[in-house]
């Protein structure tokens, strides 16, 4: 109940940004899934599929401007996959990989685009003015936590199937209860079943990493939302012209912060799901040894 | 964080107590949405990997080729250079050694020929002038015989013109010898 508060901005100090994506249809129906983060993540599907065909055509040896960039944003995203989980699975989870970061950078950038949650519907005070906007037309797909989850559990069924083609049903069991070390007689007992124990605590924690991902992701941008949206209000009731001054100048050095956070939390996210890539398909070193 | 912490044993006694439905409502969850957003990102993947990755990774790999490629034939152009080098010098110490050779016997042959030339200018000189000393010789001879046939002549006519006697030619011939012996030149 604590936690839940936390998300409800009841303080008369924080901005009311809604914690969840609101429908563009009230009356719902078949279009009821078209919320704002929806729209804006369509916006992001459309401006990523018209810059990759636009740096990916007439590609050249000596390659053009966007084609340029995005070599270089592809390269070191390579570089670092490989880097993490091998040059064999990267070739297989790059794909995956590459793309949450990318989807997950854009989402989050656009969301300090200006008019993106402060352009909407709400109670009127003049000819195109509201008061308050409750519902934004636009909100970062990654402040809406359907769309965070999607990402964390698209994540997690291509990791378990990366993990199961790897090592297979029961090199996995093996690998997350089985005993290490080698120990045999008593000793060897004792610890099989701390390593069974470890073994649940694994399976866990692998339950409730998309829950992980998917909440920290949701939580910073959320997060900056919340901030920018404030910061951006304090002078409201100061009337005009400070009310525009304070919307500029407050929010003004949050916005590098958040640029920094959401690079950072799509860097995250990316990496974590490398880490979880790497830790499950690395062969224990004696059942390496076994299979020679 | 206390929330999903399997540790604290929080989430159990969240779950029970029905606060789904809550936390469902208040973050707006439903699965219609969360389809369309992973159908969205479904779409992102497989536009970026068909149009970017795809692409852009061959493409990468095909530098890395060519420029691998590139330091490969470098390194055997310089392989091929230093070849060269040695294989030039080899034939410039040869070229060097043959036309040392070549000067030195066309100085010797020329040192010959012209010992040759000269013996045989000698020799020319030699015969030219032990010819000449013949010819001026005989000429000579025949100039004093003419000479001696002149003088002859001039004393039998003298002797005629003297005597008042018409020689015959045995006079003549006898004065002509007489007066060739004794007349020495």
């Amino acid at each position: 109940m604590e936690l839940l508060s936390a998300f409800t901005p009841t303080s008369p100090l924080l901005a009311n940004v809604s914690s969840k994506a609101t429908e563009l249809f009230h009356e719902g129906g078949v279009l009821a899934f078209l919320t704002n983060s929806v729209l804006v993540a369509l916006v992001v599907l459309g401006v990523v599929f018209w810059f990759s065909r636009k740096a990916t055509s007439n590609m050249t040896l000596i390659p053009h401007k966007a084609q340029n960039f995005f070599e270089f944003i592809i390269e070191f995203l390579y570089d670092r996959v490989v880097g993490i989980v091998g040059e064999k699975q990267a070739k297989l989870a790059f794909p995956l990989l590459g793309t949450l970061f990318i989807y997950i950078l854009v989402s989050n950038w656009f969301g300090l685009i200006p008019g993106v949650g402060t352009i909407g519907f709400g109670d009127p005070v003049g000819p195109f003015m509201v008061g308050e906007v409750h519902d934004p037309l636009l909100r970062p797909p990654t402040a809406d936590l359907n769309a965070t989850l999607a990402l964390s559990i698209s994540a997690f069924l291509v990791w378990f199937y990366l993990t199961i083609k790897e090592l297979g049903v029961w090199g996995f069991l093996v690998h997350t209860f089985g005993a290490k070390g080698g120990l045999k007689g008593i000793m060897g007992f004792v610890v099989a079943i701390v390593f069974l124990f470890v073994g649940v605590i694994e399976v866990v924690s692998m339950i409730l990493r998309p829950m992980t991902l998917s909440v920290r992701l949701y939580g910073n941008i959320f997060a900056g939302e919340s901030v920018l949206h404030t910061l951006g209000g304090l002078l409201d009731k100061a009337g005009y012209p400070w009310s525009f001054i304070g919307s500029v100048l407050f929010p003004f050095p949050f916005y590098f912060m958040e640029l920094l956070v959401g690079l950072l939390q799509a860097i995250v996210f990316t990496l974590l799901c490398s880490v979880y890539i790497q830790l499950s398909t690395t062969h224990d070193e004696h059942s390496e040894e076994e299979h020679h | 964080m206390e929330l999903f912490s399997p540790i604290s044993g929080t989430i159990m006694p969240m779950l029970a107590a029905g606060k789904v439905d809550e936390m469902t409502r208040k973050f707006g969850l439903s699965f219609p949405k969360f389809l369309a957003q992973v159908l969205i990102f479904i779409a992102v993947y497989a536009i970026l990997k068909k149009f970017a990755f795809g692409p852009i990774l061959a493409m990468l790999e095909q530098r890395r080729q060519r420029i691998a490629d590139g330091e490969a034939k470098l390194d055997k152009i310089a392989k091929n250079l230093v070849d060269a080098e040695l294989s030039a010098k080899t034939v410039l110490d040869k070229a060097n050694d043959d036309a040392t050779r070549l000067i030195k016997e066309a100085g010797d042959s020329a040192k010959s020929l012209t010992e040759k030339r000269q013996q045989e200018a000698i020799h020319e000189a030699s015969h030219i002038l032990a010819k000449a000393r013949e010819a001026s010789t005989l000429e000579h001879e025949q100039l004093m015989a003419q000479l001696k046939r002149e003088f002859g002549r001039m004393v039998t006519d003298a002797t005629s013109r003297v005597t008042g006697k018409v020689l015959n030619t045995d006079d003549q011939s006898r004065i002509n010898q007489e007066t060739s012996a004794q007349v020495s030149l």
